[in-house]
């Protein structure tokens, strides 16, 4: 058969129709479904692939939500039901998950994925619908660019202001003290390169001369060479934007090059209290600066419950719960808090009332703006004596903030 | 200038470790024009042996390769017995592309499910020791994986000169059908190199993650770089092989610090487009006799 240009505009036409009247339909249905019963949450998550560690780890905090409020009475005393599939850290998948959750299964609410990269098409996918998209970790400009007002991110910043934190605490110190000259060698990576970057914009605003910078694709291995053209700069800052491996090479790097700045600051690496000591020696961490969304030992809303309960749960130490578990739980709280306040689960209310107040969670009081960035600051942490901890801002500090950085232990 | 110089070091000593990665894969090419595209996933294998063994054990990481190394000889002798040996036939080495890539996808799965997909590292107590001469700075571990490798390689090529086996891999390299007719056993020499190979790869291995933080995947980004050493040295040549991976550690040092990370590997492969223009046989490769 020939498919002549009429009857293909035709076919389009028809199908269009009859998908926008199931919008129509299963939109209406959303908002109009208040049945007892319990409170069906429909939560796509890389269990297999490339982010599963990842994905498993913001299910752990999903669940551990769900069975902390179920315990207490559930949601608008109805139990939680979380629905969790599978997407093999595909974006694609993700996506068409979202939409069976919403069109087949009729959830109540959605939670967020894993990542970015599949937070972006599953937020559309919401948004199509009018679902609220409370989301852990999709913090990247390709969630903000779509400018949704569904969207609500539960960390304190934008992921790539997150290194805006150590700009800020340097303004604190004293003039003296402050780097004058700073070398920036970062990965290249969407979340590493950009955020050094924008710290570097901050300092040289403020006249933090740039002497060296550099961007290294990620199949390199050997950071030595890297390190060593921006020993003979002499900066006074080390400001990386960086992954674990890389940072953990760089760190090895400056180490047995004896090359030892007065700051040394990467965003990624250092902030994993479990894994940076072992990878770079512990005698070489102290000093050493970082960022992070959460801390075990935080002293935000309902933390300790979470750090307790997760133990309780999943057994292990604190310094070992991944991030993204508190990131997940942090969504289940606010949820808790919106449904207390407008006595629904409505998401269009949802959505009005998160673009209004603060929202007390695990990763801090939460606020956004009208497209979902968290209007907060990361911490800064710092190893000191071995141990990482909270130091700036000072109204989360653990402990005082130790410049210069000490000597490498070797 | 001190930066070039500080630059030549770190790619000799590195070189050095790559060098002994390649040799296993240019022996097994030499000998049974298989294309071993595992060998990168088993240095990381092998990392991760030696990881485990200095984690649980205390066993430092260069003594843990006389424990690595035949193990793994034996894990390479079997991979050849079950995977590689039953193919037949003209698209023998093809297939065995396949086989052996299937084999790396493999080893990586059961590494991220056991060790989980995050950065490890083997850190000896001298991991980040260095010894100043004349003002350059010389890693302790660089130079000790450096003559690691240098020692096993001398032995490997002792093994290939001096000894009948060694005879016998040598004839099988150059002519296998005449090798065969004055009573080498074709199907032990490719067994027992193949073995070799991989036990290369473990030697390489322990010492690797000692110097490089290393996960799971690592293994794709090494074996793009050893396929290009043994290209440019020449298939199946040991010497190229050595020759060639000291040019790219060397090469990718001193472009990184002279012109930019980001150009240091590219450089490598301009190196190998110029010299398999003028020489595509590779620096040692033996021009293909043909009928």
């Amino acid at each position: 058969m020939t498919v002549t240009p009429a009857r293909r505009l035709a076919a389009v036409l028809v199908t269009s129709v009859v998908l926008a009247a199931a919008v129509v339909a299963s939109g209406t249905a959303a908002h109009a479904r208040t049945s007892a019963g319990p409170i069906k949450i429909g939560i796509s998550l890389s269990l297999s692939g490339d982010f599963s560690d990842s994905g498993k780890a913001a299910q752990r905090g999903y669940k551990l939500w769900r069975n902390v409020v179920n315990a207490h009475g559930g949601v608008l005393g109805r139990k939680v039901e979380l629905i969790i599939q599978d997407d093999t850290s595909s974006p694609t998948q993700a996506a068409t998950n979202y939409q069976n959750f919403i069109t087949k299964d009729k959830v109540d609410l959605v939670f967020g994925p894993f990542s970015t990269l599949l937070t972006a098409p599953s937020a559309s996918v919401a948004n199509r619908y009018g679902y609220a998209f409370i989301e852990p970790a999709g913090g990247g400009p390709a969630v903000f660019q779509e400018k949704l007002h569904n969207v609500f991110f539960t960390q304190p910043a934008p992921a790539l202001q997150s290194g805006d934190v150590f700009a800020k605490f340097l303004a604190t110190l004293p003039k003296s003290q402050q780097p004058k000259t700073a070398a920036y060698p970062s990965l290249d990576d969407p979340f590493a390169s950009p955020i050094a970057d924008h710290v570097r914009g901050i300092l040289e605003k403020r006249g933090v001369k740039t002497v060296y910078k550099t961007i290294y694709p990620s199949e390199t291995t050997d950071m030595t060479p890297i390190i060593q053209k921006a020993a003979s700069k002499h900066p006074d800052a080390i400001i990386g934007g960086t992954q674990n491996g890389d940072a953990y090479a760089q760190i090895k790097a400056m180490v047995q090059l004896k090359f030892s700045p007065k700051f040394v600051f990467l965003t990624n690496g250092p902030n994993d209290p479990a894994e940076f000591a072992s990878k770079v020696g512990a005698k070489n961490v102290n000093g050493i600066f970082s960022t992070g969304d959460w801390f075990p030992q935080e002293r935000s809303p309902g933390n300790a419950a979470f750090v307790k309960a997760y133990l309780a749960a999943y057994g292990g130490k604190s310094d070992t719960i991944d991030p993204t578990s508190a990131e997940a739980y942090a969504v289940g709280q606010v949820v808790q808090d919106v449904t207390k306040k407008i006595h629904s689960i409505d998401n269009k209310q949802i959505i009005a009332t998160l673009h209004t107040g603060s929202w007390p969670t695990v990763e801090g009081v939460l606020r956004w703006n009208s497209i979902g960035e968290p209007q907060g600051s990361d911490l800064l942490v710092e190893w000191i004596n071995g141990k990482l901890y909270p130091v700036f801002p000072a109204s989360i500090a653990l402990h005082k903030a130790v410049v210069p950085k000490p000597p490498w232990g070797g | 200038m001190h930066n070039v110089i500080q630059a030549v070091i770190l790619g000799v000593l590195i070189g050095g470790v790559y060098a002994l990665m390649a040799s296993g894969l240019t022996l097994v090419f030499g000998i049974m024009k298989v294309i071993n595209v595992a060998q990168g996933a088993l240095v990381i294998l092998a990392a991760y042996l030696s990881y485990a063994l200095f984690t649980h054990l205390h066993v430092d990481p260069f003594l843990s390769i006389l424990v690595v190394t035949p193990a793994m000889f034996v894990l390479g002798v079997l991979v050849q017995v079950v995977f590689v040996r039953t193919l037949r036939g003209p698209d023998a080495s093809e297939l065995s592309l396949l086989v052996t890539w299937a084999l790396a996808l493999g080893i990586e799965g059961v590494l991220s499910v056991i060790f989980k997909t995050t950065f490890r590292a083997t850190n000896p107590s001298y991991a980040n020791r260095s010894w100043d001469v004349l003002g350059y700075q010389v890693s302790e571990v660089r130079v000790l994986a450096f003559c690691a490798s240098a020692v096993l390689l001398l032995l490997l090529s002792v093994l290939l000169t001096r000894t009948r086996f060694g005879r016998s891999v040598r004839a099988t390299v150059q002519n296998p059908t005449a090798a065969a007719l004055l009573g080498v056993d074709e199907r032990r020499v490719s067994t027992i190199g193949f073995g070799i190979g991989v036990s290369m790869a473990a030697a390489a291995g322990a010492v690797y993650g000692v110097l490089y933080p290393f996960n799971p995947g690592s293994h794709y980004d090494l074996i793009s770089r050893l396929l290009s050493i043994v290209v440019l040295g020449g298939l199946g040549s040991l010497g190229g092989a050595v020759v060639a991976a000291l040019l790219m550690g060397v090469t990718e040092a001193v472009v990184a610090v002279e012109i930019s990370p980001t150009w240091a590997a590219f450089s490598f492969f301009v190196v190998l487009l110029v010299v398999l223009l003028v020489r595509p046989q590779g620096i040692f490769g033996l021009r293909e006799r043909t009928l």
